[in-house]
This record gives C-alpha cells, structure tokens and sequence, in this order.
C-alpha cells in the first residue's frame, strides 16, 4: 500500500484473518484497511474468499483468527460469551450496512416499513420522523413512488436499492455491497451502480465485493484481486486494472474484460 | 317418507346453546392450538435436543393416536385424580390434538423462510429474538395461513367427538332431542346444514386472508 493511506483514518482494518469451512481454508491470512471515506473493491473469481471476507466483517461469519475493527473497536470478541456477545455484535452491525446478492426485502413489509423498521425498533425513532427519513432515503434511491408497494410488486433493480435505502436508514460508518449486482439481470445493473455512486460522491465509506470490473475501476479508490484465499495483488484501480503485476491477475482479468488488457 | 321438522323448531333453543357451545369451544381451542402450535415449533427449532425432543415425542403422541382416545384417557384418568368438568377435558384434548397438527405446519413454514431473511436482519442490528419475532415469524404465519384453515375446519368438525365424552355441543344436544322427538333424520338434516354454515364461513374467512397476504410472501 501507499505510505499515505497510512495517514488516513481507518474504518475498517482487518488484520490476519483466517477461516476455514471444514477441511477448506478459505481465508489464509487477509489483511485490508478500509480507510474513512474511501472506497475498496474487491475482485477475484468464484470461491476465492471475497464474500466470505466481507461477510466476516458483518460477522455473519466467524472467523477463525485474526482481528477486524470497525472504528478502532473489534468486531469478533472470543473473550466475551452469550448474550453479552449478542449485544455487542448488534451494536456493531447497528454501525455497517450490508447489501447482499440477493437483496433479502422483508417480504411481509412495505417497502418504506422495510425502510424504517430499524430505526424504529433499534433507535426508538418516532414513527413520523421514522417514515420522514425512510421517504427521503427512498426518494434519494429513486423511489419514492414505491413507498406503499410490497417488494413482491418490485422489479430486482428496484428491490436492490431499497435494500441500500434499508441499510442506510440506520446511518452506518461502512457500508458493505455482497456482490450487489450479480443476481440482477444485464439492464438492471446501471440503476444499482448510479445509487453506489451517488454513495461515494458523498464520501461514504465502502467495502465492495463485485463481478463489475468497469464499475470497479470507476468508483474505487483501491482495489485488491483475491483467489485461493489469498490477496494475491493490491493497487490503486488504474494500476490494477490496466497493468496489473501478478499473472493470476492478468488472467482473471483477461477473461472478464476480453481484450482490454 | 315424510319429513317433520316441527320438533326441530321445538328444540331450537336446545340446538341454539349446542351451537353456542360448539363455537365457544371452537373459537378456544383455535386459540390454544394456533399459540401452542408456534410456540411448540418455535421451541422445538431453536432450542437445544434435550428440550426439544422431549417435546416432539408428546407432539407425536397426539398425531398418532385416535382423537377419540384421547378424550377418554384425559376424561376418564384425569378424572380419577381430579374433578374436571368434560367441557374443560374436551378443550385440553381437542386443543392439544390440533396444536400438534399446528406446530407441525409452523415448523415447516418457519423453515422455509430463507436464511439470508434471517441474516439480512441479524446485519441490521437486531438481536436473535427480534428477528424471530418481527422477521421470521410473521413471514411463517402469513405462509401458513392455507393449511392453518384447512386445520382448523377439521377442528371445529371434531367438536362433534366431544359428545362422546359428555359436552353438550351441536352433535350431543340434538341426540337429546332425537331421544325424545323421534326424528334423527330433520335433526341430522339440520345439523348438517349449521356446520356446512360454519365452515363455509371459515373457508371465506380463509380465502380473505390468503387475498390479503399473498402480496406479503
């Protein structure tokens, strides 16, 4: 890395972290820092670890060893048990957004309660300002109209941002993207990629796992390429994406840009 | 043959408390059984074997063995040790019986709600039980809802074996009248037609509510 990303705040620092799933190590030792503001990619093929890594951040996995912070305080604590451990996990991922594949609405929930229920139940928000704020986020993912609608109605474009809306609605410190567009069809993408862009115009920070290497190079502003549960190489976008040093790189690059490279 | 329905107007307020008794019965036991069933799956999912096995084992007593035995073993051993009127007999019995058939449902409707809706709401912040509660749970009634109200028109069907055991709902109620008009045929007739009555309405009540959920799946 640069020396002077070492300056900037980090959001995010994951420190030797291992996982294995049985007999599989799936992370052998990832270290990132996802620094206040910024935006970081991660790409690399079909079980290279990527989602498993984020996931982890959200503790959705356990990891195995290693630290992640999230604003200097730990995510995984071994050393606390049961429901002491629930509340500290809860107050942590209070703090993280997370958008997966498949968008995962509250089928049950209207659109804008999909929106609000968090505040509300979490933070105790006030019903109408609750419903004021999940009217603003939903108008600032460009549905506003669809308020009242159940996410049956929804298309997959629209069901992933108000899966964004959602977890905006509880103001996180990162927000973390699962591969957010993979599940959509083709023309659906550009509308879920012009919200995650609106994001990082306004600077928040982002951990993102995608198969959308031109959206990659676009927004981020670091990039790493993992496979076989390794970071196998890390770079400013430009750098990563035009002429990247590892061969492993190269040929997973190749295959998803055709002739670019 | 020729039909007189004259002594079922004289034995209509005898029918009327039958009738009474049969929805009194049938509105408790739909409450007891629909509760207990979500809470017998909801235990037996998420808790550990030593608690949940147990309980299984007296879900599949009631599954396998004959309604009609049930109410005996309950009226006549319970009755050994305690006074107990049969009304209240015939609604622990009946009520276990299709709470059994309930927890059955909810634990696969409950099952069946995706593991990224758990893990979507776990990411949000909310605690295991929060997500049981306000996530999974609603989404395993609303799915629940069709084989709820096939259950629970059987129910109110097998109100009729607790004249078995002495309640005088519907069915036991017009054997007293039977026994002394002398006409089983305008009484089976007319019972017949307040249970179809019944549970014409339940089916409708049914049907509204998978209109007004299936959006919500």
């Amino acid at each position: 890395m640069s020396t002077n990303r070492q300056t900037e705040t980090p959001m995010v620092e994951i420190t030797d972290v291992h996982k294995r799933f049985g007999n599989l190590e799936v992370l052998k030792g990832i270290n990132l820092t996802v620094p206040l503001g910024k935006i970081i990619s991660i790409i690399g093929p079909s079980g290279s670890g990527k989602s498993t890594l984020l996931r982890s951040v959200n503790h959705l996995e356990v990891i195995d060893s290693g630290t992640i912070t999230l604003d200097g305080v730990a995510v995984n604590r071994p050393d606390i048990k049961g429901l002491a451990f629930e509340r500290h996990i809860n107050h942590i991922r209070q703090n993280m957004g997370m958008v997966f594949q498949h968008f995962n609405l509250f089928p049950h929930l209207s659109t804008l309660d999909n929106v609000t229920l968090a505040p509300r139940k979490l933070k105790k928000m006030d019903k109408k300002i609750a419903r004021e704020l999940g009217m603003e986020l939903l108008d600032r993912v460009g549905l506003a109209d669809k308020a009242d609608v159940f996410p049956a109605w929804l298309s997959g474009g629209q069901k992933q941002r108000v899966a964004i809306a959602r977890a905006l609605a509880m103001q996180p410190k990162v927000m973390l993207f699962d591969e957010a567009t993979s599940a959509l069809d083709p023309e659906l993408v550009e509308e879920v990629n012009q919200v995650m862009q609106s994001l990082a115009k306004d600077h928040m920070t982002m951990l993102i796992v995608t198969h959308e290497m031109g959206f990659a190079r676009d927004v981020s502003s670091w990039a790493m390429f993992m496979d076989g549960g390794v970071v196998v190489e890390e770079n400013t976008p430009d750098k990563l994406f035009t002429a990247p040093d590892q061969e492993r790189t190269q040929n997973f690059l190749r295959k998803h840009l055709g002739s670019n490279l | 043959m020729t039909f007189d329905f004259s002594p079922v107007l004289t034995y209509l307020p005898t029918l009327i408390q039958g009738i009474g008794i049969t929805l009194l019965i049938g509105v408790i036991v739909a409450l007891f059984s629909v509760a207990g069933g979500l809470l017998v799956a909801v235990i037996s999912i998420y808790t550990n074997k030593v608690i949940s096995w147990p309980l299984r084992a007296f879900i599949w007593l009631f599954m396998t063995t004959p309604l009609l035995l049930q109410l005996y073993f309950l009226y006549f051993g319970l009755g050994e040790l305690i006074l107990i009127p049969a009304i209240v007999v015939g609604i622990l019995g009946l009520g276990f019986h299709y709470m059994a058939y309930n927890a059955d449902i909810f634990i696969a409707t409950i099952r069946s709600v995706s593991d990224g809706q758990y893990e979507a709401s776990r990411s949000l912040g909310f605690g295991h039980g929060a997500t049981l509660f306000n996530i999974i749970l609603p989404q395993a009634l609303i799915r629940a809802v069709p084989q709820l109200g096939n259950n629970l028109i059987l129910m109110v069907k097998d109100t009729s074996v607790l004249s078995a055991i002495g309640v005088a709902e519907l069915v036991y109620a017009s054997q007293y009248a039977i026994s002394v008009s002398f006409r089983p045929f305008e009484f089976f007739i007319v019972i017949a037609l307040i249970y179809y009555a019944i549970n014409i309405l339940m089916e409708l009540g049914q049907a509204w509510l998978e209109r007004q959920t299936a959006f919500r799946r």
